[in-house]
């Protein structure tokens, strides 16, 4: 991950010792660069190292618990409230796209809305979502599926 | 042109859902957030504008313009993408 290559660069002398993190033998050249600079603000690069994991700050209510059954699932009806411009109680996991005003058209908006918030690619099981739970559960699978 | 729609046959549904589908994909990678909102904006308008569309011919046409019109986001999502902006547009930092 991207917080490992940020990992604090030292002297080689202290790195065996104090690096029980691991995987900063690679760093063995920047720290012959950067030395003595690097001492200081060893705080501060580990903090840099987790904010550069997320990349979009709108992921964050995602990154968190992903595998999560019942976030995946307020998520999919928070944006499909907000898609179809009703409230969100009124979505169940029960409820069908054609029910809140969706044709084949909308579905497909709401499809591509899913994968951009949760940066997947549902490209082959697209065509049968009919309610919300077929969308949270494809979502789930696809993820599954990648991670 | 006449000829292109003229031999395509009236498209089916699941072809014109993929070109909505490809269209939307397309208008996702461009840089510029006016850009891609447009795109999608248009995208959506213009096939609910067609949706009820009987014709087979009229049908066929406006396929076809969909097609042509798919070609050319792609090309502008390329050439965009070499000029991009560095600065971010203030509609997406607010999320």
């Amino acid at each position: 991950m991207a917080s490992a290559s940020l990992s604090t660069p030292r002297l080689p002398a202290l790195q065996s010792v104090r690096r029980a993190r691991g995987g900063a033998r690679q760093l063995g050249s920047l720290s012959a660069i950067s030395g003595k600079i690097r001492l200081v603000p060893k705080i501060a690069i580990a903090k840099v190292g987790i904010a550069f994991a997320p990349i979009l700050v709108l992921s964050r209510n995602q990154i968190s618990c992903s595998a999560a059954k019942p976030d995946t699932l307020k998520t999919v009806q928070g944006i499909i409230a907000k898609q179809f411009s009703v409230d969100e109680s009124t979505v169940a996991p029960e409820t069908k796209f054609a029910d809140l005003g969706a044709d084949s058209l909308g579905t497909v908006e709401i499809v591509m809305a899913l994968e951009e918030t949760f940066r997947v690619s549902m490209r082959r099981g697209a065509e049968n979502i009919v309610t919300v739970q077929d969308a949270a559960d494809l979502i789930e699978k696809v993820k599954a599926g990648s991670a | 042109m006449a000829s292109a729609s003229a031999a395509a046959a009236a498209p089916s549904k699941p072809e014109v859902l993929t070109l909505f589908r490809s269209l939307l994909r397309t208008a996702r990678e461009f840089c510029d957030y006016n850009v891609r909102e447009y795109v999608r904006r248009r995208t959506i308008d213009g096939f609910r504008h067609n949706k009820d569309l009987a014709d087979p011919s009229a049908i066929s046409a406006a396929f076809s313009d969909g097609k042509s019109q798919l070609e050319v986001a792609k090309r502008q999502a390329v050439v965009y993408s070499l000029y991009a902006p560095e600065v971010k547009s203030v509609m997406e930092l607010k999320r």
